[in-house]
């Protein structure tokens, strides 16, 4: 799940091939990240068919629209990821929601730039990490981010699902990734300001 | 951020965007209201640090779950539809169709290196020509947007180059889309503001050993050379040697030195005047 220069580089080299028309590659990138996608298929629609049949779409739309993706502007891995997690929500929702890469405008492109200093923490972070610094965030925080960014709601349903003013819904989710950042990046004090875990896969405060 | 459900057409101030920047981030906007926050920074002078500094937190939200490993059948069965659907063709280099028509006006004076493509630019019917016109009008709006939204560099970088950037647009001037003549050469714009014109665009980084150099063409298609640059971030802000009078197109090439005509095809060519 990790990010690395390297990673970002062979990611970058398939895309290229991907470009050319090479299925293998496009198998490949298959191999590197299916199981991510599964995964953030899987908390979206919960259902095991509907997340296959997400993550099948959504390589599909990685290999026919390979052309729009912009190594320079993003990261491959993060466009599949948005692309899975509109995916889904679409699927869920019965709608088009959220721009997808059919609407890729600069703010489509923005979300899915390549940001190093994230991205340096994802690859320094274990999945518990993550975890454990959602599972820091005061319960309405985390609670609007679920149903945002997992549930694919916009702010303003959020507000409406939980009951306070939209500037309230938007306030908390801005509040929510500044808070995710001075945790995982340590904005203020060097480093991150909770310890790495030892054990990458264990559980840890699951929302 | 309204209460109340907003109007189609709405304009956000800095503070409201500030205020949605945690919803942008995670695709959280109504439609208008992502349209009206790209609108803002496409024109605000403003950094918006906290939008970079957040922009990103999506994908740690991505990496926090679990992985699940696909069923066998599920590669299978991609590899199988891949063998059915056809790649769409890219939109963003320029379509030159293989079958170029005869150039109505060959280019007088241009030198014998110089390919079919620098012919086509001075064919009116030609796609390159087109849309080197067509962006004209839009491009004074965009420019800024530009650099908003893509120049990482250190604050400072970003304020001088912002700098030198409003003061063209705010001498009056015209600014011109300049366009990617190959697959992901960039783009940008030439700005004639005060003093000398500027280039602002987006670029990959110059190959080892060569340069970028920059090239203004008549009516006849003969090129002047305007300068070389360097680039090492994603945008360049670049003043142009001589000014834009007289001339019809501009264009960057890769040289390995400064040459007095172009050895190559361009990567980035527009239209820049009358």
């Amino acid at each position: 799940v990790q990010i690395t220069g390297r990673s970002h580089e062979v990611d970058a080299a398939l895309a290229v091939r991907i470009r050319s028309g090479d299925r293998e590659a496009l198998g490949e990138l298959y191999d590197r990240y299916a199981a991510v996608a599964l995964g953030v298929a899987l908390r979206v629609v919960r259902d095991r068919d509907a997340a296959e049949d997400v993550v099948h779409d959504a390589f599909v739309a990685v290999w026919q629209k390979i052309t729009r993706f912009d190594a320079e502007q993003g990261q491959l891995r993060s466009w599949l990821l948005t692309i899975v997690r509109n995916r889904a929500i679409d699927r869920v929702r019965g709608t088009r929601v959220a721009e997808d890469i059919d609407a890729l405008d600069e703010l489509g492109a923005l979300r899915s730039t390549a940001n190093p200093t994230w991205e340096a923490a994802i690859a320094n972070l274990s999945l518990a990490t993550l975890r454990d610094a959602l599972g820091l965030l005061p319960g309405e925080q985390r609670e609007a981010i679920e149903l945002a960014y997992f549930g694919g709601h916009t702010y303003r349903e959020v507000a409406a699902l939980t009951g306070v003013p939209p500037g309230t819904a938007a306030g908390r989710l801005r509040l929510a990734l500044a808070k995710l950042r001075q945790l995982l990046l340590g904005t203020d004090a060097g480093p991150a300001s909770i310890p790495p875990s030892p054990e990458p896969t264990s559980g840890g405060g699951s929302p | 951020v309204s209460e109340r459900e907003p109007m189609p057409g709405l304009t956000l101030d800095c503070a409201a965007v500030d205020e949605l920047i945690g919803a942008l981030t995670l695709g959280a906007l109504e439609s208008h209201e992502a349209r009206a926050v790209s609108a803002h920074l496409a024109t605000c002078l403003q950094p918006h640090d906290e939008l970079w500094e957040l922009v990103g937190a999506n994908t740690a939200l991505a990496a926090s779950i679990e992985p699940v490993e696909p069923s066998p059948a599920l590669r299978r069965r991609l590899m199988e539809t891949l063998a059915v659907v056809p790649q769409e063709v890219a939109t963003a280099a320029p379509a030159r169709p293989a079958t170029q028509s005869v150039p109505r006006t060959p280019a007088a004076g241009a030198t014998p290196s110089v390919s079919a493509w620098w012919r086509s630019l001075f064919d009116p019917r030609s796609a390159t020509f087109a849309r080197g016109l067509a962006a004209v009008a839009v491009a004074g709006v965009i420019v800024l947007g530009a650099v908003n939204l893509s120049l990482r560099g250190s604050l400072d970088d970003r304020q001088a180059a912002l700098n030198r950037v409003a003061g063209a647009i705010a001498a009056g001037g015209p600014a011109f889309a300049v366009t990617a003549q190959k697959a992901g050469a960039g783009s940008g714009y030439v700005i004639n503001g005060e003093g000398q014109p500027l280039l602002v665009a987006a670029v990959p980084p110059t190959p080892t050993g060569r340069i970028y150099e920059m090239w203004l063409l008549d009516a006849a298609g003969k090129p002047v050379s305007a300068g070389t640059f360097t680039a090492k971030d994603q945008i360049v802000v670049v003043p142009l040697e001589g000014q834009l009078a007289g001339y019809t197109t501009f264009a960057i090439t890769v040289e390995e030195r400064r040459v007095d005509a172009p050895t190559t095809d361009p990567i980035i060519a527009g239209a820049i005047g009358t």
